[in-house]
């Protein structure tokens, strides 16, 4: 055990040493700023347009191997993240940790992701895309972020100190917040992503902090090919497809139900009706449980973005969850009708 | 007036000349001749002059406050501020059930970690930005709480709510976490644009 640690910590040394190089040739040079512009008028190349950025994005967190870390900042709290992809014998394998506070971090092999965290035992889902502080629609397919967001190339900066192309996600109605995402030309990783409300106030951005891409993928994730990983998540407690005695009547456009299932709350064990709606980019909980406490209007808590409105009404505390703003957790819970 | 009045006594007492007040118009006056005894009575005790004459007097009047008070036989247990601590950070202090990969990946931080492993990683520390109603949304004033019973319940019942809203929170990132990705990305392999 402790040989491994010591080999681990070499490692991360000698890659620190090597960081900031970014390998020149690694990726095929993009039409960018960075060029001179041709004087031929037949070589102009057409500028990548936003959705071609994030398509690139897809493709470059699917692809490359990278090493990196970034701070999740909210409010006025930093945590501070490592994350590793890499491309091994064919197999996609990829890593996020938190770095400080109680240990929780996510792996994945391909198609299976895995979640440790200290407070509960770890389990695995079959799934593409880790969950966690990386948005998993950076990942995934950008049409359907498309239907409710428009795409808007903005302009160059420079972040981490590469040149990076900023595209904003502007929601086409107001239920819900921008996000804007600093692309890295050279590599199309992301440099920087920030949560932006209506009001254009920053909400939780995500700065990276070192970058490295290299030719091999990490040791470290070499070893997750030779792990045992757990055993996917089972909830014997969770009756799924259940029939609800309520409905959401009212959702902003584009979100799609995920999941309809009835479960129990851990550490409170307090047996909730649950959905789960998406737009591609923002995920939205609605829990209903049944409680005898007197009726009281909505009471919003947030944390950075996410927002959690709570009410009370018909014998019934509703508790509406999600990166979306307070009007419209509001009017989601104010929708609820009961049978 | 009587301000004025009070200043032209305070000089008069510290011999000062004053204008149309003499000891006389003093004598004359009920109020002023008071407020005269009364700057006399501060200067003496000031200047430590007071003698035994006042004493009987006063600790007189403490006996039969002290006479008249209710007798309280259980004063109300404030609530003390580790009933707070502890429920925020009841539920970070599980045990870590634990991984072997998760050791082996974690190893950099496990020599970085050593110090305080009790940081809630999601507070729901409302922002000084977004607070329309206090933290457990109980928006009645302090006052209306005349019974002390009522308040340490009501405090208890922010901490469960607190609890609850927490749990909640978890719990919708573990739903995220259990969805099996829908919107897998068909053209992948596609690249952009060139």
């Amino acid at each position: 055990m402790k040989s491994v640690f010591i080999l681990i910590v070499s490692a991360c040394m000698s890659m620190s040493v090597v960081a900031q190089q970014p390998q020149e040739g690694e990726s095929p040079t993009k039409p960018s700023a960075q060029q001179p512009a041709p004087t031929d008028q037949q070589q102009v190349e057409p500028q990548p347009t936003a959705k071609q950025w994030l398509q690139r994005l897809s493709n470059s967190l699917r692809q490359l191997n990278f090493d990196t870390s970034f701070v999740v900042v909210r409010n006025n709290r930093a945590e501070p993240y490592r994350w590793l992809h890499g491309i091994e014998d064919g197999r996609e394998l990829e890593l996020i940790s938190l770095l400080n506070g109680p240990r929780k971090e996510a792996v994945r092999v391909d198609n299976t992701v895995s979640y440790f965290e200290s407070n509960q035992q770890p389990y695995s889902v079959t799934t593409d895309s880790i969950s966690g502080p990386i948005p998993r629609a950076f990942t995934s397919d950008i049409e359907k972020v498309h239907q409710s967001y428009d795409l808007v190339e903005v302009g160059k900066s420079r972040i981490l100190g590469r040149p990076a192309q900023l595209i904003r996600l502007v929601s086409k109605d107001k239920q819900r917040f921008g996000y804007w995402v600093w692309l890295d030309i050279e590599s199309g990783l992301l440099l920087k992503a920030a949560i932006i409300n209506g009001e254009g106030e920053l909400l939780e951005q995500i700065q990276f902090t070192h970058l490295t891409i290299s030719e091999h993928s990490n040791e470290m994730l070499k070893q997750l090919l030779e792990a045992e990983l757990p055993k996917t998540h089972d909830n014997p407690l969770e009756v799924s497809q259940a029939q609800l005695n309520w409905r959401v009547n009212w959702l902003p456009n584009g979100f799609d139900m995920l999941e309809s299932n009835q479960h129990f709350v851990e550490t409170i064990n307090l047996p909730v009706d649950f959905l789960l709606f998406n737009d591609g980019l923002v995920d939205v909980s609605v829990y209903v449980s049944a409680t005898d406490e007197a009726p009281r209007k909505s009471s919003i808590n947030q944390t950075g973005a996410t927002v959690l409105l709570s009410q009370i009404r018909e014998g019934y505390e509703i508790n509406v969850v999600g990166k979306v703003p307070a009007q419209t957790a509001n009017a989601i819970a104010d929708s609820i009708t009961f049978n | 007036m009587s301000n004025k009045n009070s200043e032209s006594i305070s000089a008069f007492l510290d011999s000062y000349e004053t204008e149309g007040l003499s000891i006389d118009d003093l004598k004359q006056d009920h109020q002023q001749l008071d407020t005269f005894g009364r700057y006399h009575m501060i200067g003496d005790i000031m200047r430590g002059e007071t003698g035994q004459y006042i004493m009987p007097d006063l600790a007189n009047n403490i006996a039969v406050a002290i006479a008249a008070e209710p007798t309280v036989l259980a004063p109300q247990k404030a609530p003390s501020l580790a009933h707070r601590v502890k429920a925020k950070v009841v539920q970070f202090t599980k045990p870590a059930g634990q991984f072997a990969i998760a050791a082996s990946a974690a190893g950099l931080m496990v020599l970085g970690v050593q110090q305080a492993n009790v940081v809630e990683e999601e507070s729901l520390v409302p922002s000084q930005v977004f607070q329309p109603m206090p933290f457990g949304g109980v928006a009645d004033p302090v006052s209306y709480n005349f019974e002390k019973p009522s308040i340490t319940q009501q405090k208890q019942d922010l901490i469960k709510r607190q609890q609850k809203l927490q749990a909640i929170l978890l719990d919708h990132q573990k739903q995220i976490k259990l969805q099996a990705s829908s919107s897998q990305p068909e053209q992948r392999q596609e690249q952009p644009e060139k």
